[in-house]
C-alpha cells in the first residue's frame, strides 16, 4: 500500500486541542484529530470518550470554547453550524437520525444546497442504495432501521460535500446489512474524505486507514490502523469491551 | 430501538369523527333543521377564527418550543390597524414612512458586516459592543420620534367611528414636512447604529455569502425609496383610501393588517426571542408580557374603547339573498341558507378560514419550507446541520403566524367590537384547539379548532334553551380539553415520542 503516514499530505480537516462543554460538563478535555483528505480516519474509544461530540463540535452544534478546527485550510470553530455544513461538511448522525415525518424522497431533497443537487447525485445515490430508489415515495418512518441508516448516509450525499462526518453507521444493524454498509463507505471513500466513529472494532479495521483513540475526552493514542490491529495490549487498554465482533446494544 | 411497524393508523381521529358524527346527527334530529344549520354555522365562524389563532400558535410551538402567548395581541394589533385602515388611515400612513426608514437603517446590517468584522476590538468589547450601541440606537430613535404627535392621528378613525361619519372623516394633516425629515433622517441613524451592534464588529466568525452585499444594496435602497415614496403620498394616500370603492378598501385592509401583524412578529422574533432560545421559561414570560404591553400601546393610541368597524358594501346591503349568485350581484347582508338566514359577512369568514387551512395545508405539505418546518419538528439540529440557516426559519415561521392570527383580528373586525380585550378569549381558546389538537400539529390545530367552534355554538344554544347561564357554553371547550387528555395526553395528532 501507499505510504500514507498522516501529516505528509495535508490534512484536509485538523482539530486541534479542542475543549468542549455541554451545560456544565467538561466533555472534551482537549481532543486533537487530524484526518488526511481521500481517506477513511475512525475514532475509537469507548463509550463515553467524546467520539460524538468531537464530530459535534467540529460542525459547531457543540462548539468548541477552545482549540481550533481547522477546515480545508480555514479555521472554523465559532461559525455557525449551517455554514460550516455549507463549506462541505456532510453530517450522519447517529441512532439514524432521518427525519421520520417526511418522505424519502423530501428526505435527500431537504439536503439540497443548490437547486438540481438531488437530480445531479440520484443516479450515484441509487446505485450505492438500490434499496431507496423503490421506497422512494415512502414516508420515512416506514423504512426498516437499516434502510433508515442508508437514507441518512444517502443525506449526506445529496450535496457537494468535501468531508463526511458519520457516526457509528453499523449501530443495530443486522450482520448482512453491516457487510452492505460497509461496502458503501468504502466506495464512497473514493471521491469523499471521511471521518467515522466506530463501536464495531472489526467493521472499523476493515474500513479505515488511520485512528485516533479518545479516552476521558482525550485523544491518547492514533497511528494507522494495519499496526493497531496487531497491538492487543492497546486494544484492550482503551477499547476494552468495546472489541466485540457485531454491533452490540447499549444504553 | 423501538422497532416502526409498517403502518401504524392513528385510530383517535377516526373515532373523534365518529362521536362529532353521531352528536351532528342526534343534533339534527333534535334541534330541526332550522336552528341545526344556524348552529352549526356560527360554530363553523368561531372555528374558522380560533384556527387563525391556533395554527400560528402550533407551528411556533412545534418549530421553536415556543408558547407564543402573544397570539392574542397579534389578532388585536391587526384588527385595530385594519379598521383604521378601512376607517380612516391617517394614522398608517403618518407612520409607515417613519416604519420604513427605521427598517431601511436596519438593513444595514449586512452592508456593515463585511466591514466591521474584520475591525480590531478586543474581545471584551465585542461582546459589550452589540449591547451599547442597540442602546444607543434605540436612544436616537426614540428621541426621533420625539413629539411626533401620533395621539392626533390616531384620534382620526376613532372620531369618525364614534360620530357615525363612518367610514368616512375628516382628513387631518400630517406634520410639515421640514421637521419630518429630521425625523426620518434620525430614524434611518438609529437604525444604522443598532445594525452596527447587530453586524457584531470585530467577530471574523461570520460567512459572507457573495450575494449578501448586493442583496443588501437592493434591501436598502428599496426600503430608502419606499420610504421616500411613502412620504410623498402621506396627505394625498388617506384621501385617495377613503374614496376607493369600499371592498377594494376592505381587502386591501385585510392585507395591511396581515403584514402590520407578520412585520410585528418579526421584529418581536429577532429583537426579544431569538436572543432567549438557551431560556425557554423567559420566552414564554417575554410573549405574556408583551401582550400586556401591545394592550397598553393600543389603549393610549385608542382609549380604552370597543368600536365597531362597519362591514364593507358586498356584505352591506339590505335584504336577504336567495342564494350565492344573487349575494355576489347585490352584496345583501344576509343570505338564505336551507331555509335560514345567515349573515354573508360570516360565511366570508368562514371562508377565510378555509382558504387558510388549504394554503398553509399545502405550504407545509409541499413547498421546501414546508419540509424545512416539518424535519425542524423532529430535529432542529440535524436540519441545521445539512446547512439551512434555522433561525432564518424560526424567524419566517413566526411572522407567518403572527401574520395568519392578525388577519384573523381584521377579518374578525366587523364582526365582533374591536377592543382592547378581543384577543384574549381567541387567545386561550386557540390554546385550547392546539392542546386538544396536538402541541405542533398542524392538522390538529385546524380539528381542534373545528371542535371548539362547534362546542361553544351548539353549548350556546342549549345555554339558551333550558335557560342555563352561557358559562356552560364557555365551560364546554375546557371540559372537551379534559376529556381528550384524559383519553390521549399528547392530543389527537400529537406524536408520543
Amino acid at each position: 500500500m501507499v505510504d500514507n503516514q498522516p501529516g505528509v499530505r495535508k490534512p484536509i480537516l485538523e482539530v486541534e486541542q479542542i475543549h468542549t462543554f455541554i451545560g456544565q460538563f467538561h466533555i472534551l478535555e482537549g481532543v486533537s484529530v487530524q484526518v488526511p483528505a481521500d481517506d477513511i480516519t475512525v475514532l475509537l474509544g469507548r463509550n463515553g470518550a467524546g467520539k460524538t461530540t468531537t464530530l459535534k463540535s467540529i460542525l459547531g452544534l457543540t462548539p468548541p470554547r477552545q482549540g481550533k478546527v481547522i477546515f480545508n485550510g480555514k479555521e472554523i470553530q465559532g461559525y455557525r453550524s449551517f455554514d460550516i455544513a455549507s463549506m462541505g461538511i456532510g453530517y450522519v448522525p447517529e441512532h439514524r437520525a432521518i427525519f421520520r415525518a417526511l418522505s424519502v424522497a423530501e428526505n435527500l431533497r431537504i439536503a439540497e444546497r443548490k437547486k438540481g443537487d438531488l437530480d445531479r447525485k440520484a443516479e450515484f445515490i441509487f446505485g450505492l442504495f438500490p434499496d431507496l430508489k423503490r421506497l422512494y415515495k415512502l414516508p420515512g418512518n416506514h423504512l426498516s432501521g437499516g434502510q433508515q441508516q442508508m437514507l441518512a448516509v444517502a443525506r449526506a450525499l445529496v450535496a457537494d460535500n468535501k468531508l463526511l462526518l458519520i457516526d457509528e453507521p453499523s449501530e443495530g444493524l443486522a450482520p448482512v446489512l453491516i457487510e452492505q454498509m460497509m461496502e458503501a463507505i468504502r466506495s464512497l471513500s473514493a471521491t469523499t474524505t471521511i471521518l467515522l466513529v466506530e463501536q464495531n472494532f472489526i467493521m472499523a479495521s476493515k474500513l479505515a486507514k488511520n485512528y485516533f483513540i479518545l479516552d476521558d475526552g482525550k485523544t491518547v493514542h492514533s497511528g494507522k490502523m494495519a499496526d493497531l490491529v496487531n497491538d492487543e495490549e492497546l486494544i484492550h487498554r482503551y477499547l476494552g469491551t468495546a472489541v466485540i465482533p457485531s454491533g452490540e446494544k447499549r444504553r | 430501538m423501538r422497532a416502526n411497524p409498517p403502518f401504524r393508523i392513528n385510530s383517535t381521529p377516526l373515532i373523534v369523527t365518529g362521536i362529532i358524527l353521531v352528536l351532528l346527527v342526534i343534533g339534527y334530529a333534535w334541534m330541526g333543521q332550522g336552528a341545526f344549520v344556524r348552529t352549526t354555522l356560527s360554530g363553523l365562524t368561531i372555528a374558522s377564527l380560533y384556527f387563525m389563532i391556533a395554527a400560528g400558535l402550533t407551528l411556533i410551538f412545534g418549530l421553536m418550543d415556543v408558547l407564543n402567548f402573544a397570539q392574542g395581541g397579534m389578532f388585536m394589533v391587526g384588527a385595530y390597524l385594519g379598521w383604521q385602515f378601512y376607517t380612516n388611515p391617517s394614522f398608517i400612513f403618518g407612520i409607515a414612512p417613519l416604519i420604513a426608514a427605521l427598517l431601511c437603517g436596519l438593513v444595514t446590517s449586512r452592508l456593515l458586516r463585511p466591514i466591521v468584522m474584520n475591525w480590531r476590538i478586543p474581545p471584551a468589547w465585542q461582546e459589550r459592543l452589540p449591547g451599547i450601541l442597540t442602546f444607543m440606537g434605540l436612544v436616537v430613535s426614540f428621541l426621533a420620534v420625539w413629539g411626533l404627535d401620533v395621539l392626533k392621528l390616531s384620534s382620526t378613525a376613532m372620531v369618525a367611528a364614534a360620530l357615525g361619519y363612518d367610514p368616512l372623516s375628516e382628513i387631518k394633516p400630517q406634520e410639515p414636512l421640514s421637521i419630518y425629515g429630521i425625523r426620518l433622517a434620525f430614524l434611518v441613524l438609529g437604525g444604522g447604529i443598532i445594525a452596527l451592534g447587530s453586524a457584531r464588529p470585530g467577530d471574523v466568525t461570520q460567512v459572507i455569502h457573495p450575494k449578501d452585499r448586493q442583496r443588501g444594496w437592493i434591501i436598502t435602497l428599496a426600503l430608502l425609496v419606499l420610504a421616500i415614496l411613502l412620504v410623498v403620498v402621506r396627505d394625498p394616500a388617506p384621501r385617495l383610501v377613503l374614496y376607493m370603492n369600499g371592498n377594494l378598501r376592505f381587502f386591501l385592509a385585510l392585507f395591511v393588517g396581515t403584514l402590520s401583524g407578520a412585520g410585528l412578529g418579526a421584529v418581536i422574533e429577532i429583537s426579544l426571542i431569538r436572543p432567549l432560545y438557551i431560556r425557554p421559561f423567559y420566552q414564554i414570560l417575554v410573549t405574556l408580557g408583551l401582550a400586556y404591553v401591545l394592550r397598553e400601546m393600543i389603549m393610549l393610541l385608542w382609549k380604552p374603547l370597543a368600536y365597531q368597524m362597519s362591514r364593507p358594501p358586498m356584505f352591506a346591503q339590505p335584504g336577504e339573498a336567495a342564494n350565492l349568485v344573487e349575494w355576489f350581484l347585490k352584496g345583501n347582508s344576509t343570505i338564505d341558507i336551507l331555509g335560514v338566514t345567515f349573515p354573508t359577512y360570516r360565511l366570508f369568514i368562514i371562508l377565510l378560514g378555509l382558504i387558510m387551512i388549504v394554503v398553509l395545508g399545502l405550504t407545509i405539505g409541499y413547498s421546501r419550507l414546508g419540509m424545512i418546518i416539518r424535519a425542524g419538528v423532529q430535529d432542529r439540529e440535524m436540519v441545521e446541520a445539512l446547512g439551512i440557516n434555522v433561525r432564518q426559519v424560526f424567524t419566517i415561521v413566526f411572522m407567518i403566524g403572527a401574520g395568519l392570527a392578525a388577519l384573523g383580528g381584521i377579518g374578525a373586525a366587523p364582526y365582533i367590537p374591536v377592543e382592547p380585550n378581543m384577543g384574549d378569549a381567541f387567545q386561550l381558546q386557540g390554546f385550547i384547539c392546539v392542546v386538544i389538537g396536538g402541541m405542533g400539529s398542524f392538522p390538529g390545530a385546524a380539528v381542534g379548532a373545528l371542535l371548539l367552534g362547534l362546542a361553544r355554538a351548539f353549548g350556546d344554544y342549549l345555554a339558551l334553551k333550558f335557560n342555563l347561564s352561557p358559562a356552560i357554553a364557555e365551560a364546554s371547550t375546557v371540559i372537551i380539553m379534559a376529556i381528550v387528555l384524559l383519553v390521549r395526553p399528547a392530543g389527537l395528532f400529537g406524536r408520543k415520542d
